[in-house]
């Protein structure tokens, strides 16, 4: 589903990603995780084109990134992209929010895009909240309105990045099972963050990086308990500490 | 002596009058004009190739460092020279209309680069393409910037619209010349061409405050 081979980038003289190779399967979870500045945020906004990349092969869905004949808008429709920080549209509502897409890019009539739209902020627990602006909205529910706009567009893969490192520790599992509920329906994931808790539930791999690299893949069972790098220790050690 | 100069000043009111509707079709003319160039400039500035925003911002920058009589009066006399004869009031709309689109344009781009990056990633991500993108979401949380500045403009050029009586055009200013000759109470005279402006300007200012009200009750800031 997502192919990297060989991939590189830089930031004028700096190298955020150093030949990162690396295979996401159809309906696979992978948990990226890394001390901050590592490239995890880069890695996965090149899939979606938010950055491009140097050299190297990323194939997105069947399509290859840089290619001519490669519809950037169209890959996008498939690929949700959840954000740290939420981005929501603070002019529209959480359900304007959640429609606006799917009638503009996928043209579905606005009352068949509003029942689904409605459908889609049930689930994730904001029935109640259809009408409020984003400012009227807790960090959690932001975050939720966030994972109901990418869903509405019914997507291939779903990135999160660093989806709960903004919010307050009583909001982040709220917004976790959410998560975990499209996991579990199969979505193909990749995630960013240092959620042990949601990693161990539903990732079937863990990629840890350092310093543009990927120093280490594993099951999650395998990399908590038994870290193999001593980067990798180290790195635990700091996020388990507490 | 005071009656007199009030009991001519009455007669004249069907000139004052017609000073007022030329005022008024001038700024309203070029507002909308300069409006529409306006946005269509600040959104090239902002999104545009780099020739294009190299001569737009050159261009603000030349109608912003010269004074409006100078622009108008290069238009008014400068232009026929080369062969393009205007009338009066086409070549006051054509300097107004310019002048409008030049502070539009960069109170616009303003906005236009308020907008946080992530609004635009995430409209992104989402496929939007750029003209919904534009449309859907930069350009109405640009409005809120640039609004109340966009308002203000509105009213600057209905009183810059005053110098256009340079070139002969019967506005409310020259009427204030014309009557002033007949009945010699400057201070009089002028006290009501400044109402007359400030009737036409004051629920522009009304508006503004009123509209930055309503958008700042409906449109938060995302809190993180």
């Amino acid at each position: 589903m997502i192919k990297f081979r060989g991939v590189n980038k830089w930031f004028g003289a700096l190298h955020v990603l150093k030949d990162i190779t690396l295979n996401v399967e159809p309906r696979e979870v992978v948990v990226v995780c890394g001390p901050s500045g590592s490239g995890k945020s880069t890695l996965i906004r090149c899939i979606n084109g938010l950055e491009t990349i140097k050299n190297g092969d990323l194939v997105v869905d069947g399509q290859r990134l840089g290619d001519r004949a490669t519809n950037m808008t169209e890959l996008r429709t498939e690929v949700g992209f959840v954000f740290q920080s939420f981005n929501l549209y603070p002019h529209k509502t959480a359900l304007e929010n959640v429609i606006l897409a799917p009638i503009h890019v996928r043209k579905i009539p606005k009352a068949e895009a509003e029942i689904a739209g409605r459908e889609m902020l049930a689930k994730v627990g904001l029935a109640d909240k259809f009408n409020s602006y984003p400012a009227e909205l807790s960090g959690g529910q932001q975050q939720r309105v966030a994972i109901a706009r990418c869903l509405c567009m019914r997507p291939k893969i779903m990135l999160f990045d660093e989806p709960t490192s903004a919010l307050d520790p009583e909001m982040i599992s709220e917004v976790l099972d959410v998560m975990v509920g499209v996991a579990e329906e199969g979505m193909t994931m990749m995630v960013v963050t240092h959620e042990m808790g949601f990693a161990r539930k539903v990732a079937r791999r863990v990629v840890f990086m350092d310093a543009g690299a990927i120093v280490e893949t594993g099951p999650p069972e395998e990399f908590f308990s038994n870290p193999k790098t001593d980067r990798s220790r180290a790195f635990l050690s700091k996020i388990l500490r507490h | 002596m005071i009656w007199q100069q009030l009991q001519s000043l009455i007669g004249s009111y069907p000139l004052a009058l017609r000073g007022l509707a030329m005022t008024i079709a001038l700024s309203l003319l070029s507002l909308i004009l300069g409006t529409l160039i306006g946005f269509f400039l600040g959104v090239l500035r902002t999104k545009g190739n780099r020739l294009i925003i190299r001569v737009i911002g050159a261009w603000v920058d030349l109608i912003r460092g010269t004074p409006f009589l100078v622009q108008i009066f290069l238009i008014f006399f400068i232009l026929p020279e080369l062969g393009i004869e205007l009338d009066a009031f086409t070549a006051g709309i054509i300097a107004l209309t310019n002048l409008a689109a030049c502070f539009i344009c960069e109170i616009v781009a303003a906005g236009i680069r308020s907008v946080p990056t992530g609004q635009v990633e995430a409209a992104l991500a989402s496929g939007l393409s750029q003209w919904h993108r534009m449309r859907q979401v930069v350009l109405p949380q640009a409005m809120r910037v640039a609004l109340p500045p966009l308002v203000g403009q509105y009213v600057l050029l209905i009183k810059d619209s005053s110098v256009v009586s340079a070139i002969g055009l019967t506005d409310l200013t020259r009427v204030g010349w014309l009557v002033v000759q007949r009945v010699p109470n400057g201070l009089l005279v002028f006290a009501i061409v400044g109402a007359g402006y400030f009737v036409v300007c004051y629920p522009l200012i009304l508006l503004a405050r009123r509209l930055e009200k309503n958008m700042n009750a409906a449109h938060g800031e995302v809190q993180l």
